[in-house]
This record gives structure tokens, sequence and C-alpha cells, in this order.
């Protein structure tokens, strides 16, 4: 049987709310950010402190996040209800040899000196100021020297990195008509999303020299808390042995249109959404046509709600989590239940039956969203109750395993922030 | 917070005898009439409820509507030197208590609506949530605190009751010093 069982509780834990845990993207580290004003940065290996970050906002910090493909340096991004945003940064001992770190995990206590003498490490870098109100969320693009930002002020700014700590505004998208709740980026392409207190979501890109929306997904009945990319190469999780043409064919779309994205809200439902691949006579004429009149329809992107998973909280769904190595999702909430969700192909059996109602239409292999749902779907493999005793989940998330009792090589972990100011390691077998 | 411009300058008033009370409050003495004092922050910030959790088996039973409506009802108005149960802003039947959903959950839901003093009431955000501040501060972690206006008694329900509801925008305001405030003085009335 498929469980969540408890691994540890992060210590020590925090005396506040905590708002959400980030895994570094290469070290065995996780910062957590906090309402105390503070993110707190544990180790995965020990599940003990390492340092904190403080000093720099004067509200909650609500989110945080790590600059991927950082060299040497780790980047930490913090965004707080005080309306900035902090950068920080600090040399990484094992600089581009993270591997070298998880060998000296074995020595018990051999690291507390080290850990101590890193404490202070972390340097302010750089303040970003420009949002009118509460920042909610930010995210670094993985392609692009990109940072999304997103407030209650309605807005999302996009900032580039320039050389020496110099962040340029490139962007202020006002397209939303409430709070913007979270953002994420497209994990190969520079394509931003962002969910919203309007019960919304936006898709942005560039467009030519101007950054505007490409895309609005609409069907959640309440704030959409949290959006996220599928990682790249989740078609091939699925496996191709002994499916239908059918099955094929939507493989092969999957493919032409890249990750998906997964959305969860207030509403209590969490979403998938696919993109609608463009149609290629419309790119050859554009090709051909005055770009003027088909700039837009190249730009403007158009996806649709492909299915939601089995619903199982009771109240707003504040965090998912879409695991990069196993296409896996893990979801959590104000009813403090952690739950995992895999994605099956349906047997081909199963697959024609459920298609009867396109079937009946009289046309046979015709294409709708209905016929594409029945080809696969999400089953809940498994869930706990009371994960943060009585308190709510803001956020759960996959993250490496880098204790002593990691099983096998690319073993991942679940990682749940609450209300009780702590945050929690669990295990998952599939 | 314009409180100069009072939206109801002439609100109706209830007889204090006709507020809804316990009739045994005095004589059980076993019911701890200080039960929440001790619960109650100095500050509004997030409040550790760690240290409650132990009471919170044993009190289980205890909290009833009117338990909820006595935490409440002594709240002040913020434009009248006035409580919310006196000004019929809050009322016994308008407070429900639901019991955990499923065997698995420990979470029940504490539900409350208020009739606004006038239909356009500008200040009906910051009453309700006074009313959420005080309940999460007051109340054990288990319970969820949902706080609405009354159907058909605002212009503006649906907008409020999604402000209410968010708790990150909840958080935020207790976090806005001149908000903090007004609840501040709203919630000194009560016991």
């Amino acid at each position: 049987m498929p469980a969540i069982t408890p691994l540890a509780t992060f210590q020590p834990p925090c005396t506040a709310r905590t708002w959400l845990s980030a895994p570094h993207p290469h070290l065995p580290i996780i910062a957590t950010a906090c309402s105390d004003r503070s993110a707190r940065v544990y180790s995965l290996q020990t599940f003990q402190q390492q340092s904190v970050i403080s000093g720099g906002h004067k509200r909650s910090i609500r989110s945080c996040a790590w600059k991927p493909n950082s060299v040497g340096e780790s980047v930490l991004a913090t965004g707080s209800f005080d309306a900035s945003a902090g950068i920080w940064k600090r040399w990484e001992e094992n600089a581009g040899r993270p591997k070298e770190v998880d060998f000296t995990s074995g020595l018990a206590g051999g690291g507390a000196a080290d850990e101590e003498e890193e404490d202070d490490e972390w340097r302010f870098a750089v303040i970003l100021d420009g949002h009118e109100s509460e920042i909610k969320s930010l995210a670094f693009s993985p392609v692009a020297p990109l940072l999304a930002t997103s407030s209650r002020d309605k807005s999302v700014w996009i900032w580039e990195e320039l050389d020496d700590d110099n962040f340029e505004t490139v962007a202020v998208l006002q397209d939303h008509e409430g709070d913007v709740k979270c953002v994420a980026w497209h994990p190969s392409e520079a394509l931003l999303a962002s969910g919203s207190y309007d019960d919304t979501i936006r898709l942005w890109r560039e467009d030519l020299d101007d950054w505007a929306c490409c895309s609005l997904l609409k069907g959640h009945k309440g704030t959409v808390w949290w959006v996220e990319f599928e990682g790249v190469g989740g078609v091939q999780r699925l496996g191709t042995e002994g499916i239908s043409e059918e099955q094929k064919k939507l493989l092969a779309e999957r493919e032409e249109t890249g990750p998906r994205l997964l959305s969860c809200s207030e509403d209590r439902s969490i979403r998938i959404w696919r993109r609608i691949p463009k149609e290629k006579s419309t790119s050859a004429s554009a090709q051909a046509g005055t770009p003027s009149i088909w700039k837009n329809r190249d730009f403007e992107e158009e996806w649709v709600e492909e299915t939601r998973l089995p619903a199982v909280h009771d109240s707003a769904v504040y965090a998912v989590s879409w695991s990069k190595k196993t296409g896996r999702i893990v979801s959590a909430g104000s009813d403090g239940r952690i739950v995992v969700y895999e994605e099956r192909l349906r047997s081909t059996a199963k697959a024609e039956s459920n298609g009867d109602t396109v079937m009946s239409d009289g046309e046979n292999g015709v294409s709708t969203g209905v016929e594409d749902r029945s080809l696969t779907e999400w089953v809940v493999v498994a869930d706990i109750d009371n994960s943060h005793d009585v308190f709510e989940i803001n956020h759960v998330c996959w993250a490496p395993r880098a204790d002593k009792g990691r099983r096998y090589e690319g073993e991942e972990i679940l990682v749940s922030t609450g209300d009780d100011g702590e945050v929690r390691a669990w295990t998952f077998d599939p | 917070m314009e409180v100069d411009n009072k939206d109801n300058a002439n609100p109706t008033i209830l007889n204090p005898s006709d507020l809804p009370s316990r009739r045994q409050t005095k004589l059980a003495t076993d019911k701890p009439a200080g039960l929440f004092d001790s619960l109650l922050p100095v500050h509004p910030l997030p409040v550790d409820h760690s240290s409650l959790s132990s009471d919170d088996e044993e009190d289980r039973e205890e909290i009833d509507e009117q338990e909820v409506y006595d935490l409440i009802s002594s709240i002040s108005d913020p434009e009248h030197p006035l409580s919310l149960g006196s000004l019929g802003v809050i009322t016994l039947g308008d407070i429900a208590i639901a019991a955990p959903s499923s065997p698995r959950s420990r979470i029940s839901t504490v539900t409350v609506l208020l009739t606004p003093t006038t239909s356009a009431c500008s200040l009906t955000t910051v009453i309700g949530l006074g009313v959420k501040v005080r309940l999460l501060q007051a109340l054990p972690p288990r319970f969820r605190v949902d706080v609405r206006i009354k159907e058909g008694t605002s212009q503006t329900a649906d907008e409020v009751n999604k402000q209410l509801a968010d708790k990150e925008r909840v958080a935020a305001a207790m976090e806005n010093r001149s908000l903090v405030q007004v609840v501040n003085t709203m919630l000194a009335t009560c016991e």
C-alpha cells in the first residue's frame, strides 16, 4: 500500500505561522518563509536549522525562491508583506561540487562547527521596491535571467537581473482584477503563469518588446492559490506499452504542446490545463502574410482545462506540487490533509467505454476534450489527515531526500509548511 | 477609516435584557468564566496556539453557540460606543457550529453571519475583521472561523465575504498598524 509516513519535523520550529518552504536547486537545504519576518534555512540532511535570514523585512515574509542555475553562490529571494522583495546571497562552500556535501553528511556531529561558521554568511544584496502593497509570491525563471513578483496591488512585475546585483523592471503587468496570489515560470520557455484573487489564471509572454497576457484561463470558482508547470519530459513517464492509437495520439500531442499547468483554489478543486496546439496552416500563412495582422494570433495561446484531480479536500487547497522526477502531484490546504495523486493511462477497454459519448456522435476518431480526458486518469494513491495537528497547511512540495535514511538514488520526500510554525518532512512509498 | 461620517447615525439599539445569555453562567463555577481571558494575546499578531492543544481535548464539549456569542457580542461597533450584540449585528441565531465533516477530521467550523446596521455600511469589512480576529484568538485552533455577511443585508456582501475568508488578507491586515488599532479598540470592550 502506498503511504505517506512522518519522517521528521525541522528543528527548531518557528513560533509563528510559516508560509512556504522552497528546496534549494542543488544543495540539500530548504528555505522557509516565516511570518516572524525571517526566512529560515534548514538542512535536509539533519532536519536542523542552519541559518536564519532576518533584519531585511518589516513585515511577514510570505514567500521565498531560490535562483536556479546559480554557480558557486546561493541566491535567495524573499517576498514580504512590507511590499518589498529582498535578494540574499551566500558563497557555497563546495562551489560547483554539490555531491561533496552529501558525502560529509554521514559524519554525525562533524558538521556542527561548520554550520555555526556558516551562520552569518548570508549577505543582503539588494532590495526590490515598486509594489504598492504586500508581495504574495515570487519566482525565478529557469531559462532567462528574470524574476517575477506578484502583489495585492493586482500587478505582476518582471525584473531582469543585470550585472552586479542590479535588477531592472522590464514589465508591470496589470491585467488581473484582484490580488495576484502566485506566479510560476514554464520550465523551458519564457512563459509566466499567475493565479489571482479574481479567480483566473493568466499566462504572460514577451511580444516583440512588450510583455503581455497571452492567455486567460477561467474556470476556478474561487481564489487561485497556486500554479505550477509540469516538468519537461512528463510524456515519457506514462510509458508506451500496449497503449491504444488514441493514447499514442494524445501522447504525441502532449509532446508537441509541452508541459501542462497545475492549479489549486479556494474552490477546493485542483485542475490541469493544457495548451491547444496551433494549427499548422495558421503558422504557415503567418509566415507568408503581413506580420502586423498575424502578430496577435501568433502571440495568443489557447489553454483549456484538461482534467480535475479527484475532489478530496474539505476546504481551500493552498498548495500543489508536481514532481519533476515522478510526475506525481501532492496537494494540501486548510483541512490539514496531504494527498498524493498519480496519472495513469486507462486500459484500452476502459478508454473505449468511457468514450461512449463521443462514439455516439457517429464520428470516430474526432479528437475532443472529453475523449482526451478519458485516456488518462488521476488517482489518489496516498493521503494522511491532521498532518499538522489541527492546523492549516500553507504549502507542500517535493524535495530530494538527503538524510542518512535515503533508500535509493533520486528518492523524494514531501515537505509541508503549516500555521503551527512547523515544517515537516514525510516519506512517500509508492 | 472615516469614523467621522457615520453610515448609520441612528441605529436601532436592543435592550440589554433582551440579549441572549446563559442563565446558569453565574452558577456554573466549573465553567471558567475567564476561560479565554488567558488566551487573549495583548497583540493581534499571529498567535502561538501550540500551548493550547492540551486544553483542546478537555474543552471539546464546552464550546457552543452561546459561548461564541459571548465572545463576540461585546465587541464594540467602530462607529458607535455600542456593542455588536446590542446593535443586532450579531445574533445568537446566526451563529452555527459544524462538527468535523468526517470521522477522520478533528476540525470544526464556526459560522457567524453578520447583519450590518445599514445596507451600505462601509465599515462592514472592519466589523467582520474584528469578529474574525476575536474568534481566531479566542477559540482553540481546531476551529475554522467563517465570518460572513447575512444574505440580502449588504450590497457588498460577496466582496466582504471573500476578503474575510482570505487568510492571507486577514494576516496582512493584522500587520497594518492603523487597522490593528481600529480592531484593538473594538475588542477592548471584550471581557
